[in-house]
């Protein structure tokens, strides 16, 4: 991994690839082409993800349950006031901000500060890149049950090593505050090597001689920091950390495996709401909006995403 | 930004970019960004080792306070357990092992099918509002999965899908494909389109062309594509969980999640099943180490 | 200027065969869609299964359960294909489980489906209102009358594991439906640590309480209680409704549908505080995430001087491997006592195990299959049987007779708890009412919310739950 590989900008590009097309005959076999190999993948989408989202949001206007059967009557934004105006749906986005935030930034930091560490060494860089990535390619599943397991406040072996330093035991699962935090560390734990991962590619991407440059202009080390790596690197970076918002914003698993929302509801994140909602009462109706909601929101941090992607790619 | 980044590209290896400073008071300074890092490196690896310690810990030594890191007895026995039920037979855990394989395999193989063939499409022709249809494609994959699950399930309940392998595989062959085709897309890329014309020339159809031409030529980088397609359908818990019921249909993930909340948790077999689990993944991750960036922000980032 | 019209119009035709397949594909689905709808609207009740056993098929036949895992399952599966293959060697039984967590969810997914890959599907109890309601199981009142002995049973656990609407405490209803027959019986024994307390158990909750003060205080390092307080499945909400029976609480007062005002009575109010302030207080740190195979775990490893659990989960406590009190199940029963829960004010306890119920979607031939196996299962000798098995039966000749007693330390507990026995609500809102019994407790157990205001709030919920039939959007939130 410490080869140093191109870090390419490919934008989209259009059309530049594009042979001339002489032939009346080649062309028709270049459309046909085009059609019989982008359609069947396109299907497959329109079938299994843009349908289904279709469905939902009918269904997010009806009255409609998966079990109790009957025909969906229609209740027009019945569901979606209902949703915005409750208060046990704003707790949800609460936990599920502070909980993005936390997370997100936390390994925003940690990823980038260990990235630069890396960055800086010369020997072993390989290795180290290689060991520090091994969390994030485990399952949630497995991380999860393993952590409730480290973190269990009597049998566990982090509470076992902070009372062999003389601390206190910790309830890390079960307060309010530290089964947020618990989850936001494993999270950390599981995506930091993710940012360090792009911000290490950015980071082996900087070129050379604007340090030397700096040198020679005698300028600090932080001066150097913030004015060239910084801004190198950003851009990168800024795609890191919207591509980690959407998928903590859309965490399901780890809180079921964690803490099941625990204590009372206080590390209920909104998918794991809709996730009641919609198989504990089978109020399918409710959840669909519910649930188009959130994509809504997903939709705005995806566009945000592929602006900057964009910008990036287009330098 | 991105001229200075070719250009750093191409004046060598980062490898050799240490920075001036160094020179003053370096030492010091190279030997605490050792010890942090080393720390660093231990607190990320510390619950992995834990994990493959425990799975090789007698069970009453796992719940033992303080906890024991060193001089336990070693036992195989959760391995054992992990492949084998205890009246003898394949036990359930290794059936769904099986099932994980079967369904992150063909779930790769169908999304590669679709995926590149569309990413040759979409990188050798003009397609209309081509940009949108790729981001368009981008974005399916970042839908919430707790929601797309409902009305999948509805959908699934027509066409009698629910609790079937087949079920699993087109659901994660959709959730891989857009990623397939943007990975694929930048490998197609890299490949002139002058070697397909140089063909056309000699009298091949396009499509032999990129038959005979291309595509032998993309087979590295469709075997990345490929693995981390495999990776994440491997690893997928979701629609597992709510899309499967039985024993011979169900994946690993909701497998070693149900060895939990019976009446004894045997931590030894959890650790054990999921060192069994993590290890394919290791060692695919390991063999494209080369195209992680791109394969973990789904093609969209390259390097 | 021609290259990119050109362009255009390939992707232009590319994209209306897109359009035109999606189109076709959004119409048939919503159309089957539509048509299904109405077609559950006029099966809407539970189907009636015949009242003779049809004739049962010679081809090989596997009949399917599906319960959640844990040792009772595995028990059931091994139980019936050694005795039921003697009467049917044509049959398998196979026991599919789910992971407690999602074991409701697996099943009334499956029903939602209209195809189950179950035969006989083992509910809790509180999960028969929802399953009739939705019409996803067969109604066996003709089938009970015609081929089981009714007199044979305690009538309330007939009623607990098959009545529905739900029987009222301790009494059947004899002219309402049933929907389904016990399979495991269960309830809470009181686990007791006799080297540290001594031979005899507490009698009262009180006297409970202050005998496991006292052993905390002596014992450091051991927890006086340890008990459920996870907010998954109903373990929280068990804890709470066991001490609401014994303080003479009620849940609610079934007739009116009330829960407002009777659930949170002065009764109510005083079983919350029992349980926040003097008993929560006399558990491990960390405890607040306990379900069933926590509490064993803290029993195993002597860390807990009395605790509550489940009978049927409580076999593993015997198991030397898993525990540090002993290295012989002898040694490990001189430290363990088993007995009936405390009484205060009343001394109901909380009825737990579940009953058989065959799937509506099943095919004829296993319906008929399901049928026999449980007319089968239900015969007193079986009964004896599947006791000796380590099950618990519900025939009041198996449970007095020997194999049953003296298959495990706490299976005398269960015969002495059987008319002592109190069910939760079995309506179809079951799910989401002990959802948010169990957050609110869990809660009020952890410090996220004052007991008063979480047992309010328990009750001004459930009450919306229950309330909300003619709801406009939003249900289930």
């Amino acid at each position: 991994m410490s080869d140093p590989v191109p870090l390419r900008t490919d934008a989209v590009q259009v059309a530049s690839a594009t042979p001339p097309a002489p032939g009346r005959s080649r062309r028709l076999s270049d459309r046909g082409l085009a059609v019989a190999f982008i359609s069947p993948a396109l299907l497959l989408l329109l079938a299994m993800s843009v349908f289904p989202l279709l469905w939902a949001l009918y269904l997010s206007f009806t009255d409609y349950s998966a079990t109790r059967g009957g025909p969906a009557h229609f209740i027009g934004f019945g569901n979606y006031t209902a949703i915005l105006k409750s208060a046990q749906v704003h707790q949800r986005a609460l936990t599920t901000l502070i909980y993005v935030v936390g997370a997100v930034g936390l390994q925003t930091v940690l990823g980038f500060a260990i990235a630069y560490l890396i960055s800086r060494r010369t020997h072993g860089r390989g290795l180290l890149t290689t060991l520090f990535l091994v969390p994030m390619m485990l399952s949630p599943v497995v991380v999860g049950l393993f952590w409730r397991f480290m973190l269990d406040a009597q049998f566990g072996v982090i509470n076992s090593m902070l009372g062999s330093l003389g601390l206190g035991q910790v309830e890390w699962l079960t307060r309010q505050r530290t089964a947020l935090i618990s989850l936001i560390v494993v999270d950390t734990w599981q995506w930091t090597p993710f940012i360090m991962l792009i911000a290490l590619a950015g980071l082996t991407a900087v070129p050379k001689y604007l340090y030397e440059a700096a040198s020679i202009d005698r300028a600090s080390e932080w001066f150097r920091f913030r004015t060239i790596t910084l801004p190198l690197v950003w851009p990168l970076l800024l795609i890191a950390v919207l591509f980690r918002a959407i998928e903590a914003f859309r965490l399901f698993d780890l809180v079921y495996i964690l803490t099941s929302g625990g204590p009372g509801v206080s590390t209920e994140t909104l998918s794991f709401h809709v996730y009641k909602v919609a198989f504990l009462g089978f109020n399918t109706g409710t959840a669909s909006a519910y649930g188009i909601l959130m994509v809504l929101v997903v939709i705005v941090l995806t566009q945000l995403y592929l602006r900057y992607l964009n910008k990036l790619k287009e330098g | 930004m991105a001229v200075s980044v070719d250009e750093a590209v191409s004046t060598g290896p980062a490898r050799d970019h240490t920075p001036p400073a160094r020179r003053v008071g370096g030492r010091g300074r190279s030997v605490l960004e050792i010890a942090l890092l080393t720390v660093l490196a231990v607190v990320m690896l510390f619950p992995v080792l834990w994990m493959i310690e425990t799975s090789i810990k007698e069970n009453r030594d796992v719940y033992a306070i303080p906890a024991e890191f060193f001089g336990f007895k070693v036992t195989m026995d959760h391995f054992k357990d992990v492949f084998v039920a205890s009246g003898g037979g394949r036990s359930a855990l290794s059936v769904s092992f099986l099932n994980s394989v079967v369904v992150a395999g063909a779930s790769t193989v169908l999304a590669t099918t679709l995926g590149v063939p569309a990413a040759w499409a979409y990188s050798r022709f003009a397609v209309k509002a081509k940009k949108d249809q790729l981001f368009f494609i981008l974005s399916t994959r970042f839908m919430p999965p707790v929601v797309v699950v409902i009305p999948i399930f509805l959908m699934y309940r027509q066409v009698g899908l629910i609790d079937s392998k087949l079920g699993l595989i087109l659901i994660y062959a959709a959730y891989n494909l857009p990623f397939t085709i943007w990975m694929m897309k930048g490998f197609v890329d890299e490949v002139p389109a002058e070697y397909e014309d140089a063909a056309m020339l000699d009298g091949y159809t396009r499509l032999q062309a990129f038959w005979r031409f291309t595509l032998p030529l993309l087979v590295p980088g469709i075997a990345a594509t490929a693995v981390f397609a495999l990776i994440f359908s491997w690893n997928e818990f979701v629609f597992a969980i709510f899309l499967t019921s039985s024993d011979n249909v169900r994946t690993a993930p909701p497998a070693i999640a149900g060895l939990i909340g019976g009446t004894t948790v045997d931590w030894g077999l959890v650790a054990a099943a999921s060192v069994v689990f993590a290890l394919p993944v290791l060692v695919f991750a390991y063999l494209v180490r080369k195209h992680l960036v791109a394969g973990v922000t789904l093609g969209a980032v390259r390097r | 200027m021609r290259y990119p019209q050109r362009m255009g119009r390939i992707s232009v035709s590319g994209r209306k065969v897109l359009l035109a397949t999606a189109a076709m594909l959004l119409v048939t689905t919503t159309v089957a869609a539509c048509g299904d709808g109405q077609d559950d609207g006029a099966k809407a009740s539970a189907p009636k299964a015949p009242a003779a056993i049809p004739e049962l098929t010679k081809d090989p036949l596997t009949l399917s359960f599906i319960w959640f895992d844990w040792p009772p399952a595995h028990a059931l599966e091994a139980f019936a294909n050694a005795e039921y293959k003697k009467e049917r060697p044509n049959a398998t039984i196979k026991v599919n489980t789910v992971p407690n967590a999602n074991w409701h969810d697996a099943m009334f997914t499956q029903f939602a489906a209209r195809k189950t890959d179950f035969d006989i599907a083992i509910l809790d109890s509180q999960h028969i209102g929802e399953a009739v309601t939705n019409g996803n199981i067969l109604d066996i009142t003709d089938f009970v009358k015609n081929n089981i002995d009714v007199k044979a049973y305690n009538p309330y656990l007939l009623a607990a594991y098959g009545q529905f609407p739900q029987a009222e405490t301790g009494k059947r209803d004899e002219n309402a439906s049933l929907y389904g027959l016990p399979l495991l019986g269960d309830t809470w024994t009181m686990i007791y640590r006799k080297d540290l307390i001594g031979d005899k158990p507490p009698q009262t909750w009180d006297q409970m309480i202050s005998v496991a003060e006292r052993c905390q205080a002596d014992n450091p390092g051991v927890s006086g209680l340890a008990f459920h307080q996870a907010n998954g499945s109903d373990a929280a909400a068990v804890t709470y409704n066991t001490v609401n029976g014994v303080y003479g609480g009620n849940l609610w007062d079934a007739k009116t549908r009330k829960i407002e005002g009777v659930l949170n009575d002065a009764a109510g109010q005083e079983a919350m505080d029992v349980l926040v302030n003097k008993m929560k207080p006399l558990t491990a740190k960390g405890s607040g995430n306990w379900f069933i195979d926590e509490v064993n775990a803290a029993v195993a490893q002597g860390k807990a001087c009395i605790a509550f659990n489940w009978i049927a989960a409580s076999g593993g406590l015997l198991d030397p491997k898993q525990s540090t009190l002993g290295t012989t199940r002898e040694q490990i029963l001189d430290k363990l006592g088993f007995a009936t829960l405390p009484s205060q004010k009343t001394n109901l306890v909380p009825l737990g195990g579940m009953g058989m119920h065959v799937s509506a979607y099943s095919s004829t031939a296993n319906q008929a299959e399901a049928l026999n196996f449980m007319k089968w299962f239900e015969r007193a000798d079986i009964q004896k049987k599947w006791a000796a098995a380590g099950g618990v039966p519900s025939r009041t000749d198996a449970l007095e007779s020997p194999e049953f007693l003296n298959a495990g330390p706490f299976n005398q507990v269960y015969t002495d708890s059987v008319p002592r026995m109190r069910d939760m609500w079995n309506v179809p809102e079951y799910a989401r009412l002990v959802d948010i019994e169990n957050t609110n407790v869990n809660a009020a157990l952890n410090g996220a919310k004052k007991p008063k205001d979480a047992l309010d709030d328990i009750a001004k919920e459930q009450q919306g739950v229950l309330d909300s039939s003619s709801r406009k959007g939003g249900g289930g939130l």
